[in-house]
């Protein structure tokens, strides 16, 4: 399918982008097939808790910096170079905090409930694809099992709602539900229209898929399809993410801290933590899905196009997985939060049969082949 | 009614269901320590789903027995406690009771101290609505505006720092003029803040006026009929946003109000958003007022006029209102005859403003009860004293 | 995780080098804690705005890390009392602390946190110095302090913290349990031997000076003179709406029984009173708020005023199209008992009115439709504004 869809065939695309990283290839080497694999597992898991608390780490310092420049402010600057260890010690204090949960909570629930979200956010973390040859698995039906996850985190929400014992908790936790299925299905639709025109729902396969010059990426690529669902993705996953316009789960100004009042210390922090973990899956997920992954930005322009392409693919994912994140940022700086039946209007009434509209009328695109190049 | 549902104890100030439905309403505690009550309010919702059924404000977390303690002091010690009542417009609060003791003594004041008073006035409504601006945005979660709004309070601040030594709690207005001359620079800089305030209003414009999620949150919401908003006591920009066409510096002027061109901004609706707006206006008008007041400003020229050795006010009672930010702010003063007085009230604006949330945010959603209390902008202790 | 560190000293210092490895922990315990400083949003007046202001764009707490002002107790680990703190507070300010978790610090931002600041005299609801109710770390001196003051005091607090070690875990200083008028005795006491003490060592300092320069004739003070003041007579001014003459006219048309309260001349020109007996009180307002001539259909307050041989009860109205205002007294009985009727049906506003006089008062309003009391709590004694109010244990006399 990707083959009839580009210029290069399969081999070729495997020969450009191989799958496998030389560090897995050399222990594979060393090491029978089943050693291999759990020496390579572990390696994977070690890097990728050392990279996801890293980022979320920097992503809150990152937050704060931007949201200070948008409110005229300097933000975190006194602890180490340029406050860059400020979100440290908050961590490490959290961390360090006395522990105690509400005399009528749930003990069991109460103390699980953290923890679902920023599984889940890990479990996501495995398929984001930072290099052709940086992904830590790449099952085909990648996009099922992301969306899969990517559900799961609400539970985290809902049950941290209900086994705080308090009502505003409980109140955020049901807002947060609702808001999470209603805004799966149009973040799922916008999913199902990249599979669609790609033809893979493997996200290795996807990025591939958007070879070629700038235009090629699934944001322009479909004409007026992909650049509206790129918008409706962007605003149902900050939906997803609960962050400003669609915070009503935290709702400081309503809920004090909707579903996490209750939680101090590490439960907390471990909503903290997945918080940004989210924001930066969200973000790579955006990059990947429609703005061409890991792949460098070629113009068709020839010196040009070889000097980029000179740029390890990871560099460039994370460039554009911070641009997403710096645009998440300024739609959380720059509006106020809407309420929760205009929220649920805008899912149901707007998002969701524009969306499927979209889809539709890319279904068209693609059976006629209209994206053939 | 079920025999369950005679058991439930309400909470305090609320009643029992008519429609028999008591038991699938729910309760919440909102403050004293809460982030939209804007200081330590506390509010008792009665909530179905979101809905809101009912409100029942507690003041009183901040009554600090003021009135008590102004039977113990003159007039003039009194005088800077009535700063912290509403803090965000003291020289309002002041000037009520300088102009009591002024009707009272028989006492004139200078025409540069007038027009000090004017101007530092209307200079305190800008910064009082600003802030009110910055803070409205957050409770509807556009924490940014705060610091937009706090940016060109503090401009205000300053020069209030300059003129009277403090920032906030000004204690600067005296029976028969001001406690000293304004500096040399005052009206350059007044100048210079007028020149920011135009440049922040447009702004502020772009920045919310004009959000389609401000719009949506704020039109039709806590909508308070000029007829209620009269009963309820509202004043200030509650007042007008209703319709009422009643500033008590246009209507009931004091000070020299009746030399400057101004207009009241009214409102159509009476809800969240033309207080919004109103507001807004208010800011508009009144850097027009400090325009003529500094065309106007008396070069030179006494500050206060004579003062007295004792301000003992003779047996009677007085009551002289002003147009503070928030809206009409009054002082009852009874005397009879010595240097105490019998009895020191005053009538606040929130007090009566707040009193009116139950009416208005019935059947309103959780978060529009957070954007009508905001839209009253109260301060808490003025309501409690 | 903080009880597990202050098991570590016992186990670790007897090892070889153990002590240095305690001292390490301390050091990034310390370092976290000191840096990480969140806030619990909370203020209740002056000093709050003072505390936003700190947030705000010209002075940045987030420099510090402080920004993170966190709404929930649960989360925050610094409650700046920022304002009066009043006896129906304190007991949800102590659940708030307890509500954190420890490490848990409190800075005390303004006089009226400190000790009851400009309230310490006569105010029968504040509490003189939240350190009666929970531990203070930092005092910030100031009514209310500048911002800068607050970013000092919140250096200092993390100063505290960094001298803080896990071998010897913080103890919350003490409450405050004395009288408050034995704090305030023995401080002046001390202020007053200290003065002693100084004005002796400048007598005797002085002497030696006289000694040492016997040709010193003392410097020539400039005074500053103050410019005279002029006396000015006062401009005449005139009340809005009907003429006085044309209200009183009206009204005697209305309800011949109210009598016009007779004012001095000084008054000329404040609003027309009429005063009526309790008897005739609601039939009196119920005649002025339904006559649309005079169009009263405000109500500016209702109060009272405690004469100690009668209450009088005091009802301003105001007509917002036309701009008068008319004025009506009432005298009351002054026993146990008092108690007149409600106007609360004809102005809503007067349902609050009529509840704060019953809370400071204690003049019952028949047929109000809830008689809380709003200000105070229920069990408060006494009605304070009244005349004979004394309660030893709450207010403190003004000695002068």
């Amino acid at each position: 399918m990707i083959a009839s869809l580009h210029s290069l065939t399969a081999a070729e695309l495997a020969a450009r982008y191989p799958a496998t990283h030389p560090v897995g290839d050399w222990v594979r080497a060393h090491l029978a097939p089943a050693g291999a694999f759990t020496v390579n597992a572990l390696i994977a898991l070690a890097l990728t808790t050392v990279f996801v608390s890293l980022t979320a780490l920097f992503l809150v310092w990152m937050e704060r910096k931007v949201c200070a420049r948008f409110q005229l402010r300097l933000g975190p600057n006194r602890v180490g170079p340029f406050g860059l260890l400020q979100t440290l010690a908050d961590g490490l204090k959290l961390f360090l905090k006395e522990s105690f949960m509400p005399r009528e909570a749930d003990f069991f629930v109460y103390h699980l409930a953290p923890l679902i979200p920023i599984t889940s956010s890990f479990m996501v973390f495995c398929v984001l694809p930072f290099d052709h040859n940086i992904q830590i698995a790449d099952p085909q039906g990648g996009l099922v099992y992301l969306a899969a996850f990517l559900g799961m985190g609400v539970f985290g929400v809902l049950l941290a709602g209900w086994a705080s014992n308090n009502k505003y908790s409980l109140l955020g936790a049901l807002r947060s539900g609702a808001q999470m299925i209603a805004y799966e299905i149009s973040y799922v639709l916008c999913l199902l229209l990249i599979v669609l025109a790609s033809g893979s729902a493997s996200t290795r396969d996807i990025v591939l898929a958007q070879q070629g010059t700038v235009l090629d990426w699934w944001l322009f690529k479909l004409p007026g399809c992909g650049a509206l669902g790129f918008i409706i993705f962007i605003i149902s996953s900050t939906a997803e993410l609960h962050r400003a316009p669609f915070d009503i789960a935290e709702a400081e100004s309503e809920l004090t801290g909707g579903f996490h009042t209750e939680y101090s210390g590490m439960g907390f922090s471990m909503f903290f933590l997945s918080e940004y973990a989210n924001l930066f899956v969200a973000s790579g997920l955006g990059a990947t899905l429609f703005l061409g992954g890991f792949l460098a930005p070629q113009f068709g322009f020839g010196p040009l196009d070889r000097a980029l392409e000179l740029v390890p693919g990871c560099v460039w994912f994370m460039l554009k997985v911070y641009g997403l994140v710096y645009l998440y940022m300024w739609l959380r700086w720059t509006f106020p939060r809407l309420r929760v039946d205009q929220l649920m209007s805008l899912e149901w009434k707007f998002l969701l049969p524009v969306a499927l509209g979209n889809l539709a009328v890319a279904a068209v695109l693609v059976a006629l082949g209209w994206l053939l190049p | 009614m079920s025999a369950l549902e005679s058991s439930i104890v309400l909470p305090p100030g609320f009643e029992p269901a008519t429609d028999g439905r008591e038991g699938e309403a729910y309760y919440l505690n909102m403050g004293p320590q809460h982030p939209s009550t804007h200081g330590v309010l506390r509010l008792v919702v009665r909530l179905d789903g979101e809905t809101v059924l009912g409100v029942v404000p507690h003041p009183g977390y901040v009554h600090r027995g003021i009135e008590k303690m102004g039977e113990n002091m003159s007039v003039l010690q009194y005088l800077h406690h009535t700063d912290r009542l509403d803090y965000l417009s003291s020289l309002g609060n002041s000037l009520s009771i300088c102009l009591i003791v002024e009707r009272a003594l028989g006492l004139g004041v200078p025409e540069r101290a007038d027009y000090i008073r004017v101007i530092l006035c209307e200079l305190q409504r800008i910064a009082s609505h600003m802030l009110w601006w910055g803070v409205f945005g957050m409770d509807l979660g556009a924490i940014t505006t705060f610091f937009y709004g706090f940016r060109d309070h503090e401009l205000i601040t300053q020069l209030f720092e300059e003129v009277c030594g403090a920032r906030l709690t000004l204690n600067y207005f005296r029976p028969g003029g001001v406690a000293q001359d304004v500096p040399a620079d005052f009206l350059a800089k007044v100048q210079v803040i007028l020149e920011q305030t135009r440049r922040s209003l447009d702004e502020y414009d772009r920045l919310l006026t004009k959000n389609v999620i401000i719009q949506e949150r704020t039109h039709g919401i806590g909508v308070l009929p000029a007829a209620t908003a009269r009963s309820y006591g509202c004043s200030g920009a509650v007042l007008r946003a209703s319709g009422v066409d009643y500033d008590v510096r246009k209507h009931d002027s004091y000070s020299i109000y009746d030399r400057f061109a101004f207009d009241v901004p009214l409102g159509r609706n009476g809800d969240c958003f033309d207080r919004y707006e109103v507001r807004m206006r208010e800011m508009a008008q009144s850097v027009r007022i400090l325009e003529q007041a500094v065309a106007q400003f008396p070069a030179a020229g006494p500050w206060r006029s004579k003062e007295l050795p004792q301000y003992k006010l003779p047996a009677g009672s007085w009551f002289r209102w002003v147009e503070a930010a928030r809206g009409a702010f009054g002082t009852f003063i009874v005397s009879d005859g010595s240097l105490k007085p019998v009895r020191i009230k005053n009538r606040s604006p929130g007090f009566s403003n707040l009193s009116v949330l139950d009416e208005i945010a019935r059947g309103a959603k959780l978060a529009d009860l957070v954007t009508i209390l905001s839209s009253l902008d109260i301060v808490v202790p003025d309501i409690d004293r | 995780m903080g009880v597990i560190l202050e098991k570590l000293p016992p186990l670790l210092d007897p090892l070889p080098g153990g002590w240095r490895m305690v001292n390490a922990i301390d050091a990034v315990v310390d370092w976290t804690r000191a840096n990480s400083l969140w806030p619990l949003v909370y203020g209740t007046s002056c000093c709050a705005i003072e505390m936003m202001a700190t947030g705000a764009a010209h002075n940045d707490w987030s420099r510090f890390g402080v920004e993170v002002a966190r709404a929930s107790p649960r989360q925050a680990d610094l409650i700046i009392i920022a304002g009066t703190l009043v006896e129906k507070l304190a007991p949800r300010l102590a659940t708030l602390y307890q509500q954190m978790p420890a490490p848990r610090y409190v800075i005390a931002m303004g006089s009226c946190a400190i000790s009851g600041g400009t309230y310490y005299y006569d105010s029968y609801s504040v509490v003189k110095g939240a350190d009666r109710i929970v531990p203070v770390d930092v005092y910030i001196p100031g009514c209310p302090p500048r911002p800068e003051a607050l970013l000092h005091g919140i250096l200092k607090l993390q100063e505290v913290i960094r001298r803080e070690s896990i071998r010897h875990p913080r103890e919350p200083r003490p409450l405050i349990t004395v009288p408050f008028e034995d704090v305030f005795s023995a401080t002046l006491k001390t202020w007053a031997e200290k003065e002693k003490a100084r004005d002796a060592a400048e007598r005797e300092a002085r002497a030696q000076f006289k000694q040492a320069h016997p040709d010193f004739k003392g410097y020539a003070h400039k005074r500053v003179v103050k410019p005279a003041q002029p006396a000015l007579a006062p401009t005449p001014r005139t009340s809005p709406g009907l003429a006085q003459q044309a209200i009183a006219e009206r009204v005697r048309a209305l309800f011949p029984a109210a009598q016009l309260f007779a004012r001095p001349d000084a008054m000329a020109a404040e609003p027309v009173e009429f005063t009526v007996t309790p008897a005739e009180y609601l039939p009196f307002l119920r005649a002025l708020h339904a006559d649309a001539e005079l169009a009263l259909d405000f109500l500016v307050e209702l109060t009272a005023i405690d004469w100690k041989d009668r209450f009088e009860v005091v009802v301003h109205l105001l007509s917002t199209r036309l701009g008068h205002k008319v004025f009506v007294r009432c005298a009351l009985p002054r026993d146990a008992g008092t108690e007149i009727a409600s106007i609360s049906h004809l102005y809503r506003s007067a349902d609050w009115h009529e509840r704060e006089v019953y809370d400071l008062f204690g003049i019952r309003f028949a047929g109000h439709p809830d008689l809380r009391r709003l200000f105070l709590e229920d069990d408060f004694p006494g009605h304070p504004l009244r005349k004979d109010f004394s309660d030893p244990t709450r207010v403190v006399r003004r000695p002068y």
